[in-house]
């Protein structure tokens, strides 16, 4: 124990004292001279890992090329002159809006652009660059609605919508308190609130206000006259210390005010994009069929996620049963602390922190932290399972098999083991077939499963309901055909 | 009858076993020797079915010895119990075959994985054994089909493949129904008849007085009276023997 708190303590004074070396460098302004080195890792690397939330049209949103989801956009040009100006290539990683920061700050990306605003709060926890871009708040409603509303204050008792986190989200908290604030992690999501009612407004900022409403039949953008809490734009962050790419960003956007590039030229491009949105050729790429690549690969990761973890989770929870029935108190304790601590916790804060918070220790990958919380949840639920099912057996049998001279790991094997199976069978195919659903939680720290890909397209298309209806379905085609191999299993077992 | 033999097979000595507050067996004092047939007899909740599981330390002894040819089973660990246990077979009330197994897989299983003997070498003992029980054409048949008396004779051919050198019945033929109980008796008769060493506990007072060479009565935690059948059942020696026989017949 007293070793365990002398490690502890090390441990402490260490993170203490690189905070407060990371603290003296965040005084320092943009001029500072940088001595740290993410610059040349960058360099080294010879890429500059770029995370974003690509739902934020012009800034950022995805588009069907070639039938590949490419993220285009005004914050793609700058980034694409930032990694240039560095003499990298440009990688981009994409993630929900909340997701950002922390990605930052493990060290997942390498920068966050997403017409993200530079406030005092998060620069607490991020460097930012300069200000790139600034622009007024609008609201977006519906067509019929223009002439009741003309600012946030004509919708006292009405609902507003806004993305969670967002600096628009604080202003209609803080200005719109007569109204109902409704947060969403998605534009995507808030559009289709809208489209069908439940909500009576968005803010947003005016560009993507703008952008939204030219490509959507029925909505409008109008001032939404919000008073000025002082805001400073959208900045492009950078983990707290990291004023070597600070300054590098600092210097490419410095040229792009200075030629005037985001209105010659990367606004215009985006709209572009957004531009062919209603015409012909378009409405074609936005069928489904075209995106049925998308839902393919969505349900190829769901699938391998799912029959991964499911052996993993089974072989896991065997052992956690195991343990949890015997006489050793210590394998006991273990076993029933671990069960009870995972089945008390949601799966999406353990994937998260697998993600993220293991992720300061070890670099793991999207896809295998998704993986290993979903074998790790599931290895708990089937424990029960199979402790439920090994309970289920008479001691007689233990009995009988004990006394014929069989060793207790050979009556479990031989004798207890494959009758609790073919009692807890149907059990265990409800703890599969709910893995499947459940495991496309994973989506959030960006793992390209069905969901994930369900979002690309509804992005994409502007269109909300088709793909969610799509996805629903292959859900269930795949759940019901495992269901339905369980019971042909079953069959054969019971033919015996 | 026989004559006792050197060492005995199997002795207790002061054994007790308690559950919680429920000193279930208080002091045994008992000896079996080579081929004799026990049968313990007594009322329901007495403790003969701990005292059997005492024997092949299913059950723990509180303390005392259970001596099996001479060593002390209380002392073993783990391993060595396991490889004690082989000889000394066991039958149950409630038979306890294995329902995932066919008849034949049942008998097989031990010695195919305890002994390691060979598939072939397993297969002709376990149709031997089928045939000296009478259920020859059942070899495939899974437990869920047999009647209880089928059961109970091949859970009696199952614990006969490890060839024991002790047999321990618990109750044999209280689960069956009556038509089935004597062709359960006939194999255990003739058990006996081929020199088998038997501790039997039952409530078949018919068998007792035939088969056994002693009757061990056992009440209130004791074993109250150790004696040839006859003896036994014709003077018994404590109230509590004379009541307990008294109900017997008159039931
Ligand atoms: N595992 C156990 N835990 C606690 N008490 C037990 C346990 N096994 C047996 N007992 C108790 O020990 C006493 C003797 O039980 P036992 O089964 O040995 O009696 P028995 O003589 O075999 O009776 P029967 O004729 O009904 O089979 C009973 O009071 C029973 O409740
Ligand atoms: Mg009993």
């Amino acid at each position: 124990m007293k070793k365990f708190a002398k490690w502890l303590l090390l441990v402490v004074t260490i993170v203490v004292t690189l905070g407060v070396t990371g603290n003296m460098n965040t005084k320092a302004d943009s001029n500072t001279p940088a001595t740290d080195q993410y610059l040349s890792k960058v360099k080294a690397k010879g890429e500059l890992v770029v995370g974003t939330s690509p739902d934020f049209p012009p800034y950022e949103f995805t588009k069907n090329i070639n039938g590949k989801s490419k993220v285009v956009g005004m914050d793609m040009e700058i980034s694409k002159k930032v990694a240039h100006d560095m003499g990298v290539k440009l990688v981009i990683r994409r993630m929900d809006f909340d997701s950002l920061l922390v990605a930052l700050q493990t060290g997942k990306v390498d920068m966050v652009i997403a017409g993200m605003s530079k406030t005092p709060k998060r620069a607490k926890s991020v460097d930012f660059s300069n200000v790139y871009y600034k622009a007024g708040e609008d609201l977006v409603i519906k067509k019929s609605d223009l002439k009741t509303i003309k600012s946030y204050k004509s919708l006292a008792g009405k609902a507003i919508g806004a993305q969670t986190g967002s600096i628009q989200y604080n202003l209609v908290k803080n200005q719109a308190t007569k109204s109902t604030l409704k947060g969403m992690d998605k534009d995507t999501d808030l559009i289709l609130a809208l489209q069908t009612n439940k909500i009576d407004a968005i803010a947003l900022d005016q560009p993507t206000a703008e952008a939204y409403a030219k490509n959507t039949d029925g909505l409008v953008a109008i001032n939404a006259h919000f008073k000025d809490e002082g805001e400073q734009g959208s900045a492009i962050a950078f983990p707290k210390g990291a004023q070597s790419l600070v300054n590098s960003a600092n210097k490419s956007i410095a040229e792009i005010k200075a030629k005037n590039l985001i209105h010659k030229q990367y606004l215009p491009n985006a709209g572009k994009y957004l531009a062919t949105g209603k015409s012909k050729s378009a409405k074609a790429a936005n069928s489904m069929w075209a995106y049925k690549d998308f839902f393919v690969a969505g349900v190829g990761y769901t699938l391998m996620i799912s029959a991964v973890s499911v052996v993993i989770g089974f072989l896991l929870g065997t052992l956690l049963a195991l343990m949890r029935l015997s006489k050793n108190k210590i394998a006991n304790g273990i076993s029933v602390s671990y069960i009870e601590f995972v089945r008390g916790t949601p799966l999406m804060v353990q994937i998260l922190f697998i993600y993220f918070g293991l992720g300061l220790v070890v670099n793991i990958p999207a896809l295998l932290s998704g993986i290993i919380a979903v074998s790790l949840n599931s290895g708990a639920y089937v424990a029960e399972v199979i402790r439920s099912g090994i309970s289920s057996i008479a001691v007689g049998q233990t009995e009988a098999s004990r006394s014929l001279g069989l060793s207790r790991s050979m009556t479990m094997r031989f004798i207890i083991l494959p009758q609790a199976m073919k009692n807890i069978w149907p059990a265990l195919g409800n703890e599969f077939v709910s893995l499947i659903k459940e495991s496309s939680i994973v989506s959030i720290i960006g793992v390209k499963d069905l969901i994930y890909q369900s979002r690309i397209v509804q992005a994409d298309t502007y269109r909300g309901v088709m793909p969610l209806l799509i996805t629903m379905i292959l859900y269930f085609i795949m759940t019901f055909g495992l269901s339905r191999l369980m019971k042909f299993f079953e069959g054969r077992m019971t033919h015996e | 009858m026989n004559n006792e033999t050197a060492t005995p097979v199997l002795e207790v000595k002061h054994l007790k076993k308690v559950f919680g507050k429920n000193e279930v067996l208080k002091d045994i004092n008992e000896q079996v020797s080579n081929g004799q047939v026990i049968c313990l007899i007594g009322p329901s909740g007495a403790g003969k079915s701990t005292f059997l599981r005492c024997l092949n330390m299913l059950d723990q002894p509180t303390s005392g010895e259970v001596l099996f040819e001479g060593q002390d089973l209380t002392k073993l660990d783990d391993k060595q119990l396991d490889k004690t246990r082989e000889n000394m077979g066991m039958v149950f009330q409630s038979f306890n075959l294995f329902p995932h197994k066919t008849v034949i897989e049942n008998i097989k299983l031990a010695p195919v994985k305890v002994k390691g003997e060979d598939d072939a070498t397993a297969t002709a003992t376990a149709e031997k054994l089928l045939k000296q029980v009478g259920l020859e054409n059942k070899a495939d048949a899974f437990p869920a089909s047999l009647s209880g008396g089928q059961q109970q004779r091949v859970a009696i051919a199952r614990a006969l493949a490890m060839n024991p050198k002790v047999m321990l019945f618990d109750e044999p033929t209280s689960a069956l129904d009556p038509e089935m109980v004597g062709e359960v008796l006939k194999v255990m008769q003739d058990l006996a008849s081929e020199g088998m060493t038997m501790v039997v506990v039952t409530h078949e007072m018919g068998f007792a007085r035939n088969v056994a060479d002693k009757v061990w009565f056992m009440a209130d935690g004791y074993i109250q009276e150790s004696a040839e059948p006859k003896t036994f059942f014709e003077h018994p020696e404590t109230d509590r023997a004379k009541d307990f026989l008294a109900k017997i017949l008159e039931a």
